[in-house]
């Protein structure tokens, strides 16, 4: 029962990695540029490959590949090519256009795609921690810069706490369950009486997995590493991996621990409540606009939570459709900030936006395109994503949590739209901002049509999420 | 033709209105009044065929609203009632269309005024072959706003906004009202359309609404509705400040439109009105006093326009209490041939102000007649009609109604007489009042005024020429179809008379000096006129002086003004200004801003937490899963 | 049971005795046989070169931590062949393939620490 077919996206990714981290290393100049064409060449690769991927469980159970981790992946690798696509100018000019990078977001993204189609809460550990490593390095890329090494210290130390708590978690499942497989797990799950044991393991896997997620209380590492790390990492972190972990998240919760949805559903209810509560008020204050990233993210992922909550296939669809929306918007929003230079200086207070819609109105629009998508207003994606859960939460019956979303989506549409304020309505300090690079414009512009013209077509994103929840509850 | 006659008006306020920039002044002139001639011939057409061939329809056009229960479909009603207002308001528009032409040739936007006085005729087209209450009521708006754009048409005048704006909040009063009757309706019957009603009135006469039989109270609410509309006391006194819009606007709305919409509500309304007595009786009452209050008041006015603006306000009494005891005929009778002398003393009296420079007030006029013939000859036929003097149309129609009044036989009805007839005495002595001050005597104007009085252009006299034919013939030659011996099969069915109203039939036989008694006391007051200002010109003066307190106690409009003042607009005033204060200032604003301060002060909370140590972040974390294993384990399993 | 299951330690106590027995006579003879002459430096215990007893924040050369991360990564890869070594009777093709790649990827990393001059002290 090996199927090792099923697991090809994955393991192509990785011999590739290794082929293009010795090209890399072998030539005694630096080749920043190749490796990362490279590497977006092998996303782009596994991304054929995994949506021609058949469907089964590999590796005697170990792993499983169906139409949620294809969608799940999908959005990965889409994020992660993108993600590097932004890091390609800015990295260059930020002196930190070292091969490693690239070839650490391929590994990240490997990461990803094995914990999405972790089907056994060791594989599941593997994946996590070939992402954790990797982001740890990534987030602490800028070395000589110590916010950037103190961003990526704190992110190691909790992230190792997080681990520490999943491992914990993980074993006392097993203690209990006396198995790791998801879908003995689930079976073994399934009586009336579970044990207390069981339930406290639940919480430590969820506290782990949380902790990715940025949801709160596990949230507090957010705002200091979004800030401290490079822009174009704090990209990467705000988008693939999130989709990762929530979709490992519902793997999770929904396969094994199905049957426990009961006990599940109240810490995600907080978990979703308390995010969007922190990403609405937190983010007020924030000047630094990759802090105020950093809190809105975790807002998003309250509303996506919101979705899980539910509990039922209308919720998870919406969970799907938000995760997906919301790593379009990010990705955009974000190659306006890695834009953000003048003279040669990389910009990161919410002023320094001041007076764009006058110096760059092409790349104003963008950002009010993105920022009016955030704050959740119709006709824009981001108000599909919110309409598709708050429609789940108010249909099951979580009436307090959509009311609380409706609220913190209203308070969060303040420091969205102030941001359109500042680049519309107050003077340009001094000057335009320097000419922006062709690749930001790529992403820029086709995340921001993708944006505005989502109500053209919801159906074939909502069809697709529909198609994975299936599988998923199936 | 049915829906040429309601269309056509509103194409031509298309035009005129989007187009009238391309256009130009004179094409949109032109294209309004050409749409206008159109829309009356077919109007004419509508009325020979449903009226006197007695071939009425419903044209249907549209369904309006489907919500439920509730369903107003949008159709023409063609009953001869409608198509007597149809005919009669696109000819009478027509003519007022041309006058404008000439009237209006120097004004700077003269497409704007076409366009909202072709408006204006629609809705009230829309309005009286409305097939459903809910589309009277669309027409009904529409008059009001039509009303107040005409009326506030040259707004860079204070008063004409201020005028305005209180035709339009007055009737919002009565508007007030029918909504409310409009509502009651719906809950009587469960339907707006009047063929549901009309068929469903006999199973509601047991309905009580609050007690009260709910037809009563429809009745009622219906009548202070048309109030507004038609400036019945109480809510009259928009009516003179409404003669800040141009004069055409003041002929189109006191003679075809607008003010007349009440009275035709009441006519529509007649198979509910007969079933209200309690209403009717109200109705009576109100008309009379209406009648003797407005002329008046007439009888001390300044103003031109004014005087003419309280003669039609009494007119609309005498056709409400023709209504009120039950001779809706009479009311429309009057309506139609009022229409004809009312539309042809404005214009007149427009081109007398246009030939005195814009000059409205009579006292600084005078010694013109010879000037402007013609003007002069179209007022005294106006004026005859008006007095109901024999063989002009007022006379036919006026004696009519107070014939009716007193063939009532009720408490009510003799009311009505009575004010009818010092009413008519005081009319004829008003109107006689505005001819010799307005035409004879010792010019009072300075030179330049007088050196340029000229007769109006062939543009103005025509339609002028038209009306006074109109003013001398429509009496007679419509006497017998809608009053008459022939005004069963006339009316077919349009007008309902309940079995036990014998009124009509009564007013023929009334004592012989019934009839009389008007014409006498319009001749008396036109004498009594020529006597106090012709013969014995001092004489009027020391008769305000003695009798000073009645003389300011008229002039000022028995201070219906002052008082509404004092009742309603300052307290209103006062309330709002406590609300802005208050309410919005400290309320409205003051909630959001609290929950914005709310938000900030969250938001320093959630910031403050941050610490940035490493060891604040693991705690938390451990914090939160304590929190969630607690949660489950002694939460709410 | 019990009594069997300890009968299968007893070689281990054995060894325990004859290793006790041999370091005691090696550390015996050297005190006895040896000439002692002591000093400070000679009597403080061995600490890879560092002063043992200081404060705790000291700044070191990274060149020990890189080495030691390199030595237990490669121990542990070792460790891991152990048990796939007596294991491969069992395992299989599979088993030697999966051992092939898990050392082909560590080769990589190799290659890399190498060509990174991660191994030159220097």
């Amino acid at each position: 029962m090996l199927n090792w077919t099923l697991a090809l996206p994955e393991i192509v990714l990785g011999v590739s990695g290794l082929f293009i981290l010795l090209g890399g290393v072998i030539p005694k100049k630096e080749s920043f540029f190749p490796v990362s064409m490279a590497v977006i060449g092998a996303l782009i690769l596994a991304a054929v490959l995994v949506l021609g991927q058949g469907e089964g469980t590999a590796f005697l159970g170990q792993y499983v590949a169906d139409n949620f981790s294809r969608f799940a992946k999908v959005l990965i690798l889409l994020g992660a090519a993108l993600g590097l696509l932004l890091a390609l100018d800015f990295n260059e000019k930020a002196g930190l256009g070292r091969f490693e990078y690239p070839v650490l977001m391929l590994f990240a993204t490997l990461g990803m795609m094995v914990m999405v189609s972790a089907n056994d809460l060791m594989s599941l550990y593997i994946g996590l921690e070939l992402l954790s490593l990797s982001l740890y390095v990534i987030a602490a890329f800028d070395r000589d810069n110590p916010r950037s090494a103190e961003a990526g210290l704190k992110y190691f130390v909790l992230g190792a706490l997080a681990s520490g708590l999943l491992l914990y978690g993980a074993s006392l499942v097993y203690g209990f369950a006396g198995t790791t497989n998801f879908d003995r797990l689930a079976d073994a799950l399934s009586g009336d009486d579970v044990g207390t044991g069981v339930v406290v393991g639940l919480v430590f896997v969820l506290a782990g997995l949380a902790f990715k997620v940025s949801a709160v209380p596990f949230h507090m590492w957010t705002p200091d590493v979004y800030e401290g790390a490079p822009t174009p990492v704090t990209a990467f972190f705000a988008t693939a991996p999130k989709v990762a972990a929530i979709a490992l998240l519902m793997h999770v919760l929904i396969g094994p621990f199905g049957d426990l949805s009961a006990q599940w559903m109240q810490v995600i209810w907080v978990c979703s409540a308390g995010s969007m509560i922190l990403g609405a008020f937190a983010a007020i204050g924030q000047r630094n606009i990759k802090r105020l990233m950093a809190y809105s993210s975790i807002g998003h992922v309250g509303y996506a939570l919101m979705g899980l909550a539910v509990a039922n296939d209308t919720g998870y669809r919406g969970v799907l459709v938000y995760m997906a929306i919301y790593v379009v918007m990010n990705l955009g929003t974000f190659a306006v900030l890695i834009a953000m230079r003048r003279r040669g200086r990389a910009l990161e207070q919410v002023e320094d936006l001041a007076g764009l819609g006058k110096t760059d109105p092409a790349m104003a629009l963008w950002m009010a395109v993105f920022m009016f998508s955030m704050a959740g207003i119709p006709p824009l994606a981001g108000f599909f994503g919110k309409l598709y859960v708050f429609l789940a939460a108010v249909q099951g019956g979580f009436w307090t949590l959509a009311v609380i979303g409706i609220v913190t989506s209203v308070i969060a549409s303040y420091y969205y739209l102030r941001i359109v304020k500042v680049m519309y309505f107050d003077a340009a300090p001094d000057g335009a901002l320097d000419a922006r690079p062709a690749s930001l414009t790529v992403v820029m512009a086709s995340t921001g049509l993708l944006t505005l013209l989502f109500f053209l077509f919801p159906a074939a994103l909502i069809g697709a999420a529909q198609v994975a929840v299936a599988s998923l509850a199936g | 033709m049915y829906v040429g006659a309601i269309f056509f008006p509103l194409l031509g306020a298309c035009l005129a209105g989007f187009f009238g920039r391309w256009l130009g002044d004179r094409a949109s002139m032109w294209v309004t009044v050409a749409c206008m001639a159109l829309a009356a011939a077919c109007g004419l057409g509508a009325f020979v065929e449903v009226a006197l061939n007695g071939l009425p329809g419903v044209v249907p056009i549209v369904t309006f609203i489907d919500v439920g229960g509730f369903e107003v479909s949008w159709a023409l009603r063609y009953d001869t009632l409608s198509v007597v207002m149809v005919a009669m308001v696109t000819f009478i528009s027509t003519l007022i269309h041309i006058y404008s032409v000439g009237y209006m040739s120097h004004d700077a936007t003269v497409p704007r005024f076409f366009a909202y006085l072709s408006l204006f005729t629609f809705m009230m087209l829309m309005l009286v072959t409305a097939d459903n209450l809910v589309q009277l009521f669309f027409g009904w708006e529409g008059v009001g706003l039509a009303s107040y754009l005409l009326i506030g048409y040259w707004y860079e005048k204070e008063s004409a906004n201020r005028a305005a704006m209180k035709a339009f909040i007055v009737n919002r009063v009565g508007d007030l009202f029918f909504m409310l009757g409009l509502a009651l309706t719906f809950w009587t019957f469960q339907s707006v359309e009047f063929a549901a009603i009309f068929a469903g009135v006999e199973a509601a006469r047991g309905v009580t609404f609050l007690g009260m039989p709910a037809l009563e109270v429809i009745g009622v609410l219906l009548f202070l509705g048309a109030c507004g509309k038609s400036a019945q006391l109480g809510l009259h006194t928009w009516l003179p400040d409404a003669m800040e819009g141009p004069t055409p606007v003041s002929a189109l709305i006191h003679a075809a439109t607008m003010v007349t919409a009440g009275v035709f509500l009441m006519a529509r309304m007649s198979p509910v009105m007969e079933y209200a007595p309690l209403a009717l009786a109200i109705v009576t009452v109100v008309g009379a006093t209406t009648a003797f209050v407005a002329a008046t008041i007439g009888c001390v006015q300044n103003d031109i326009k004014r005087v003419i603006a309280y003669s039609t306000m009494s007119q609309l009494g005498y056709m409400f209490f023709a209504a009120g005891v039950g001779v809706y005929q009479a009311a429309i009778f009057h309506l139609f041939t009022h229409a004809f002398f009312k539309a042809l003393l404005f214009l007149g009296a427009g081109s007398v102000i246009h030939a005195m420079s814009d000059e409205q007030d009579i006292r600084r006029m005078g010694g013109i007649w010879r000037k402007i013939p013609i003007t002069y000859a179209m007022m005294w036929i106006g004026s005859l009609a008006l007095a109901g003097v024999p063989f002009f149309a007022g006379y036919y129609s006026k004696d009519m109604v107070l014939e009716v009044a007193y063939a009532a036989h009720s408490g009510v009805g003799s009311y009505a007489f009575l004010m009818g007839l010092l009413a008519a005495f005081l009319t004829a002595f008003y109107s006689w009042r505005l001819i010799i001050l307005t035409f004879h005597g010792a010019p009072r104007a300075d030179h330049h005024v007088m050196e340029h009085v000229h007769e109006s252009p062939p543009v103005m006299l025509i339609p002028l020429l038209v009306l006074a034919a109109g003013a001398v013939v429509t009496g007679f030659l419509f006497y017998p179809l809608f009053v008459g011996a022939q005004q069963e099969p006339f009316w077919n069915g349009a007008i309902y008379t309940a079995a036990h109203n014998h009124v009509l039939h009564d007013a023929h036989e009334v004592p012989a000096w019934v009839p009389l008694a008007p014409t006498v006391v319009g001749l008396a007051g036109i004498a009594l006129a020529y006597a106090l200002y012709m013969f014995a010109p001092g004489i009027p003066g020391q008769l305000a002086a003695r009798f000073d307190g009645l003389y300011r106690f008229l002039l000022n409009k028995w201070y219906f003004d002052e008082l509404y003042d004092a009742i309603f607009v300052r307290p209103a005033q006062y309330l709002a200004r406590a609300f802005w204060k208050t309410g919005d200032a400290r309320l409205i604003d003051g909630v959001p801003n609290g929950a914005a301060d709310l938000a900030v002060q969250a938001a320093r909370g959630a910031v403050r937490i941050q610490t940035g140590r490493v060891a604040n972040y693991a705690f938390a974390m451990i914090i939160g899963l304590v929190l969630f294993v607690s949660l489950l384990l002694y939460g709410a399993r | 049971m019990t009594q069997q299951m300890l009968a299968e330690y007893f070689p281990i106590l054995v060894f325990l005795g004859i290793a006790a027995a041999i370091a005691s006579a090696m550390v015996g003879g050297a005190m006895l046989v040896a000439r002692q002459k002591p000093n400070p430096e000679k009597l403080s215990a061995y600490e890879c070169g560092f002063e043992p007893f200081d404060d705790t924040r000291r700044r070191f050369d990274v060149r020990f931590y890189l080495v030691a991360i390199l030595f237990i990564i490669f121990d542990l890869e070792v460790a891991f062949l152990f048990p796939w070594a007596v294991a491969l009777g069992e395992i299989g093709w599979f088993g030697f393939l999966s051992m092939m790649g898990f050392l082909g990827v560590l080769t990589v990393g190799f290659v890399y620490e190498w060509r990174k001059g991660a191994l030159d002290w220097e």
